[in-house]
């Protein structure tokens, strides 16, 4: 009898996670004429995707802009946020109310904050140009998402305001597991400041950094909403902004419109690799990493 | 540990049924049709026939017409739904895919629409009355490769330089008769302090949109369509060059950062008369309007080279009936409804559009205008009516590369090389 208790959970995780990864990956092997399944053609939508211009080039290109991505939130976003979450944790004065304000953006949805930023980034009549202007400096006002140079800078920016307390709360878990006898030996030999933090406090929060750093990476990979909300489908301008997962939405969905160009099975193989990319980073940086943490 | 795999066990089997599921489901899923049952057969009984479009916004006014037509035909209802314009294709395709269809359903104009009729979903309804009273072009928005028509034309787009007529009489212009008195209206303005054109690079769909304006006047009357259509010319030659050229030439009439600018800044620019003139379609006509009801709104053709003046025009889409409804005839009498000018006047005049039914007039003077022009001097709509295949479309090509070209990116040439690039993957008259 209690083998059946599990199963509630199975059935709705099989229905909404295993089989449209099981159906994403049988429709990448056949041919597709609009939405109607054609015949069973092996891997060829996999070589179209690496090997056909224009679908190489956009991979390409969408694939440096996630590496970009986790890059930037890794070093913005967690630098960041394991700042904050040292100062909290030191109790600096007013911890409490920090902790809270800075974990506020959070709790907003990704398309509100698409929008009052793209309010805020108008070139024309947004906040951040009317104060660069009032303050004399003009010639920093730019039109931040409509330069090809800017626009993906900025949203990722953005992304790392929104997860800057997510990422901070896991920060400040891992660093108040850390049992105080251990940092008061660590001063008692001698250690002090940053060698304290680098050798002692920072070894020992490393399943938080571990944890974070996954998080970081699939959803910089899986990033989707906010571009879409604030640059729409074709990653615009120029495909400077494209993402893998904009990508697949635009081969797979079609662009906004209805312009009848789905391709289901380019589509549902750019889903494929997505997922071995995810998973497989995943899980090889988590043996890498869970090797390099460090028991108490 | 016996626990753990018994339930790893059942968690394989539950995979594999599921998996199996998956690769029944595509083939002969027999869903409810989406018709009220035991509504069917029979004359004298009632009947409801299911209806679905992406205008959401025009629920109220198909009231209107709907009711139109049930006071003519008591025994047929007709239940309007409609759906985001953005998940319509999707919803309609796994509809239809699995024989649950509406009735009537609103058909996507040109390439789009007319691959639903190719996969055997639509009703031809080359036999209907009135159909034959629509120009041919104007058909061709719903006409399969095998000739047949599959949908009655709802309505036109047509797209023009709308100006201010305050501000032009305020510094003395008239509507411009060539490319040249163009620019030089357009440079007064400028000079004035007035924005010319409200434009703006980071909509990519309005780039194409702009350029099927400002593009026939390099080719319109040159029979270069036509050259274009069987092959023996391409996307590459010195009349299309000119039109691309011709979008940078602008480039100095545009308002500051326009390459940040969206199709609400563009409005609003506008609407608030800071700037003199707006290259877009019919369907804003409403919204100017509303935004500003003192605003002074005209609009003129495009001048073209050979000293003519034309509009660009393509059908919005179209009314088609599933080939599985199970009340056909009724549907088809729709159909037939919807051919009338008593249908194309209440469409006309309740949502201020372009009625494709010909010879049909509205209260408001500027859809008059438009709908005179559409039928005396129109141009198609290139990429819309010819060039909207491909993956991705050639329209798209287009799009991104007239956005590299705005951020200095690419040059004129290399814009055309690209969309030259990306029709000759599938347009046939290229292949050859």
């Amino acid at each position: 009898m209690i083998h059946l208790f599990p199963l509630p959970a199975l059935i709705i995780y099989t229905l909404f996670v295993l089989y449209p990864i099981v159906s994403a990956f049988l429709y990448s092997l056949y041919d597709w004429d609009g939405i109607k399944r054609g015949v069973f053609v092996g891997l060829k939508n996999f070589v179209t995707l690496f090997t056909v211009e224009p679908f190489h080039e956009m991979f390409w290109n969408a694939f440096g802009h996630n590496v970009y991505y986790f890059v930037i939130e890794m070093i913005v976003q967690n630098g960041i946020a394991f700042g904050l979450a040292f100062l909290i944790y030191r109790k600096i004065r007013g911890a409490a109310f920090l902790k809270m304000a800075y974990f506020m953006p959070r709790l907003l949805s990704v398309i509100v904050i698409g929008f009052l930023w793209k309010l805020i980034l108008n070139p024309n009549y947004g906040a951040l140009n009317t104060l660069l202007t009032e303050i004399g400096l003009q010639q920093w006002a730019k039109p931040w998402l409509g330069d090809p140079d800017t626009a993906l800078l900025a949203i990722i920016l953005i992304n790392c305001w929104f997860g800057i307390g997510f990422a901070m709360l896991i920060f400040l878990a891992g660093l108040q597991a850390i049992p105080e006898e251990l940092i008061e030996a660590a001063r008692l030999d001698g250690a002090t400041g940053f060698r304290l933090l680098w050798k002692i406090i920072l070894p020992l929060c490393m399943p938080a950094i571990t944890i974070m750093t996954i998080f970081t990476f699939i959803q910089a990979f899986e990033a989707f909403e906010l571009v879409y909300a604030m640059q729409g489908s074709m990653g615009e301008p120029f495909r400077s902004t494209d993402t893998l997962a904009v990508y697949f939405y635009r081969l797979a969905f079609s662009s906004a419109g209805g312009a009848g160009d789905v391709a289901v099975g380019l589509g549902s193989a750019l889903a494929v690799v997505l997922f071995f990319i995810v998973a497989s980073v995943s899980a090889v940086s988590l043996y890498l990493m869970r090797k390099r943490e460090v028991q108490h | 540990m016996k626990q753990f795999r018994l339930h790893k066990v059942a968690s394989v089997c539950l995979i594999a049924a599921m998996a199996l599921i998956g690769c029944s489901s595509q083939g002969g899923e027999k869903a409810a049709p989406g018709t009220q049952p035991g509504a069917s057969e029979g004359s004298g009984q009632q009947v409801t026939l299911s209806m679905h479009s992406w205008r959401v916004e025009d629920t109220e006014g198909y009231k209107a017409i709907i009711q139109a037509f049930e006071a003519e035909n008591p025994n047929i209802k007709i239940d309007f739904k409609p759906f985001k314009a953005t998940e319509y294709n999707t919803i309609l395709n796994t509809a239809l895919q699995s024989d649950s269809g509406p009735d009537i359903l609103q058909l996507r104009p040109y390439a789009p629409g007319i691959s639903l009729a190719e996969a055997g979903y639509l009703e031809p309804l080359d036999n209907i009355a009135g159909i034959s009273a629509f120009p041919k072009d104007v058909l061709a928005a719903a006409t399969g490769k095998d000739g047949k028509v599959y949908g009655v034309p709802l309505s036109l787009n047509s797209t023009q330089f709308f100006y201010n007529k305050k501000i032009f009489e305020q510094n003395g212009l008239k509507e411009p008769k060539s490319w040249d008195e163009l620019i030089a209206t357009a440079k007064t303005l400028k000079e004035k302090g007035i924005v010319p054109i409200s434009f703006g690079a980071k909509e990519g769909w309005l780039l194409s949109l702009s350029h099927g304006v400002i593009a026939p006047a390099s080719y319109s009357g040159s029979g270069y369509i036509d050259k274009l259509l069987k092959g023996e010319s391409n996307l590459q030659s010195p009349e299309f060059l000119q039109s691309i050229s011709r979008m940078q030439e602008l480039i100095p009439y545009f308002p500051e950062n326009y390459v940040g600018l969206e199709l609400n800044d563009m409005r609003t620019l506008f609407a608030t008369e800071k700037a003199a003139m707006f290259i877009n379609g019919s369907f804003e006509l409403e919204g100017l309007k509303k935004l500003n009801p003192d605003l002074q709104l005209d609009f003129f053709p495009m001048p073209t080279n050979d000293q003519k003046a034309v509009i660009t025009t393509w059908v919005d889409g179209s009314y088609a009936v599933n080939a599985k409804s199970k009340h056909k005839p009724e549907a088809l009498k729709f159909m037939e409804f919807m051919a009338t000018k008593k249908f194309g006047e209440l469409f006309a005049n309740q949502f201020k559009r372009i009625s494709a039914v010909p010879g049909v007039s509205t209260d408001d003077p500027l859809v008059n205008k438009m709908a005179e022009l559409s039928q005396s001097s129109s141009t198609p709509y290139l990429m819309v009516v010819h060039f909207a295949e491909g993956k991705p479309t050639t329209k798209q090509a287009l799009e991104n590369a007239l956005q590299g070209m705005y951020l200095g990116k690419l040059t004129p040439e290399q814009v055309a090389e690209e969309i030259q690039k990306s029709a000759a993957t599938w347009f046939p008259p290229f292949k050859k």
